[in-house]
């Protein structure tokens, strides 16, 4: 993958402001990059800063939220402009969204206004998209086609449809501008087997015309079967990133090995303890150290940067002090190091 | 950029324009609630005290000062009685506030009952009976509210008490659709359901789990009531159909006043008019106290 990435995250972090004049420290350092033609997968735990990231990149902040680090768009083809997706004016914003990036959100059914039919609010995308009134009509037709959305439900309201329609139908909507970023929260939460895969496979297809993909999922089976690259996150800090057979084969941070270790082909066995809760740790150290089965002191001393992992090329990059140490272990997705915790059976009680 | 300018933090979005920023600014300053607070903390124990220490001197007429100027010894001015200005405008306000906050309780209750029968009785399988509170919304909606008032106002005869009335009859209808739409909403909300399916009676999901969603809006339907009201009251002694003569009030003094700014005598009508208006920003303003907060994400 030596093409030029679409979007470049560098260091990013973000931070709220709170009551008392202070800040709440929301992303600390957010860094991975997607290039076109591939789909990248940013996993972690709830509160490890996935959606944040997401918000921070669309914009979506709140208002007296601030940012630091890169978030560069870089649109194919020549002679476009990179665009510095923080503190964008309100008015270049617009331009790009739609356009330059889509976002599938969470759950379609929200995503549509229930008072208003499906055809009138993909007419609307495609007016806000600055198509007349006549060209407008064959856009929302060659996307309905596209995405496999039937034509005869334009009629309908959201409420009237079934909820693999309304994923038709809200697909069709953000990806009709033809983006060169498509940025998707959770596509496959609370979707059955069935329906997470065509998810998976209509995401495949969207990178597979060249766009960049960027999936927000604590699915690592999905990021697993899907992504090209996967960048894990871990209390508002990239702790890896790189190629996803090579992070989720080889994992070189032991948040990565203990998520994976969680899964139920690896045995079941969740992480000990719970993340920290608000992203700026006290001790300067490596946000992981306090659950981490390989900590030393230096952990809780030095804030590990990325770096490439030991035993590949520079493109699989771990933050970890000790990767060396879980690189000499077997090279298997079972990691050494992480104790095996007894999960243990539910307490008796309940009448059933 | 250099790597020092991007790993500082800076403002997520650019400055919004300077209009969207002022009315921001008002719309939730603390200056402005605290402004708000510190009238009303002078205005409302004046207005009780100043009448009630000296109760005659609102109505006491001097005809050897008529219409004198604001002055020393008559820091408003008098009226065209030559009753003081400062003493009969407090005494006025005190009618105000008087009128606005029964008025405001009063019709804000008669709504919150409305409402929430109306919207208890749908999640109750009786919507027969929403409709019916609903139609006699529409029909007191239906007659314009002033008229209304005029009405009741004239079959009571002048009085305190059928100017409260008045006013309460023909205002309880927005607070009952506010609540009522409110309530319908939250009654189809995924918490509802986990409450009857856990056993929850319909009379407790109604009474803990659905209303108390709506008491802050209720709240803040009722005080931006409070000024609403004070008008209503003006409006009706303005049209020397509210308070009886003898008791001062906003309106009734603006009334008595219109000759006398033909004569250039402006300080009669424009005290008490400043004072309606001073009050209504105060009450509005503080209200925003009430408001929700903004929205996180």
């Amino acid at each position: 993958m030596t093409r030029r990435p679409v979007l470049e995250v560098r260091d990013l972090g973000a931070r709220l402001p709170r009551r008392d004049g202070g800040h709440h420290l929301v992303l600390h350092g957010v860094s991975f990059s997607v290039a076109p033609g591939e789909v990248l997968a940013v996993v972690g735990e709830s509160g490890a800063g996935k959606t944040m990231t997401l918000t921070a990149l669309l914009g979506l902040l709140p208002a007296r939220a601030e940012v630091r680090g890169e978030a560069v768009l870089h649109p194919p083809g020549s002679g476009s402009e990179p665009v510095s997706l923080l503190g964008l004016s309100e008015r270049d914003r617009r331009r790009l969204r739609g356009r330059g990036i889509a976002h599938l959100p969470q759950g379609a059914a929200t995503a549509l206004t229930p008072v208003r039919t499906v055809g009138s609010q993909l007419r609307e995308t495609a007016r806000a998209l600055g198509h007349g009134r006549a060209s407008a009509e064959r856009v929302v037709r060659a996307a309905l086609a596209r995405f496999g959305a039937e034509e005869e439900l334009l009629g309908r309201y959201p409420h009237q449809l079934s909820g693999g329609q309304l994923q038709r139908f809200a697909n069709a909507a953000a990806l009709m501008g033809d983006p060169c970023l498509v940025l998707a929260d959770e596509p496959t939460a609370g979707l059955d087997e069935d329906r997470a895969a065509t998810t998976a496979a209509e995401l495949r297809r969207q990178a597979d015309e060249g766009r960049a993909v960027l999936v927000v999922t604590h699915d690592l089976r999905l990021a697993e079967d899907l992504a090209d690259r996967v960048a894990v996150l871990y209390a508002g800090h990239t702790v890896e990133t790189g190629p996803s057979a090579r992070v989720l084969g080889h994992p070189r941070h032991p948040y990565t090995a203990a998520l994976l270790a969680a899964l139920p082909r690896h045995g079941l066995r969740p992480l000990a303890g719970e993340p920290p809760q608000a992203v700026g740790h006290v001790h300067g150290g490596c946000p992981f150290a306090d659950r981490c089965p390989l900590v030393v002191d230096r952990c809780r001393a030095e804030l590990p940067a990325l770096r490439p992992a030991p035993g590949s090329d520079g493109d699989h990059r771990t933050a970890c002090h000790r990767a060396e140490d879980l690189a000499a272990g077997p090279a298997t997705s079972r990691p050494t190091g992480i104790p095996a915790t007894v999960v243990a059976p539910p307490a008796g009680g309940g009448t059933c | 950029m250099s790597e020092a300018s991007t790993l500082a933090w800076r403002p997520a979005h650019q400055r919004p324009p300077l209009l969207v920023r002022a009315r921001e600014r008002v719309g939730r300053s603390r200056t402005a609630i605290a402004v708000s607070l510190v009238v009303l903390a002078v205005l409302l124990p004046a207005a009780v005290l100043v009448p009630w220490l000296d109760p005659t001197a609102a109505t006491h007429a001097d005809i050897t000062a008529v219409y004198s100027p604001p002055s020393a010894e008559h820091v408003l001015g008098t009226d065209g009685a030559g009753r003081d200005l400062l003493v009969r405008t407090l005494a006025a306000l005190r009618t105000s506030f008087l009128v606005g906050l029964v008025a405001a309780a009063v019709a804000t209750l008669i709504g919150v009952t409305v409402g929430a029968l109306a919207a208890a009785t749908v999640s109750w399988g009786r919507g027969a009976v929403d409709q019916l509170l609903m139609r006699l919304v529409d029909a007191v909606n239906a007659v314009p509210h002033l008229v209304l008032g005029v009405v009741i106002v004239a079959m009571l005869g002048p009085s305190v008490s059928s100017v409260i009335t008045s006013i309460a009859l023909t205002h309880w209808t927005t607070p009952a659709r506010l609540v009522r739409a409110e309530m319908l909403s939250v009654q189809g909300r995924d918490f509802v359901d986990v409450a009857i399916v856990g056993g929850a009676s319909r009379w407790r999901v109604t009474m803990r789990h659905v209303l108390p969603q709506v008491a802050s809006r209720a709240l803040l339907a009722a005080v931006l009531m409070v000024p609403h009201a004070i008008w209503h009251e003006s409006a009706l002694s303005f049209l020397g159909l509210g308070m009886p003569p003898h008791l001062p009030s906003l309106g009734a003094m603006i009334q008595d006043a219109q000759v006398a700014v033909f004569a250039g005598h402006w300080w009669p009508a424009f005290w008490p008019g400043l004072a309606l208006v001073v009050v209504t920003l105060a009450v509005s303003g503080a209200a925003a106290l009430l408001r929700p907060r903004e929205r996180a994400l």
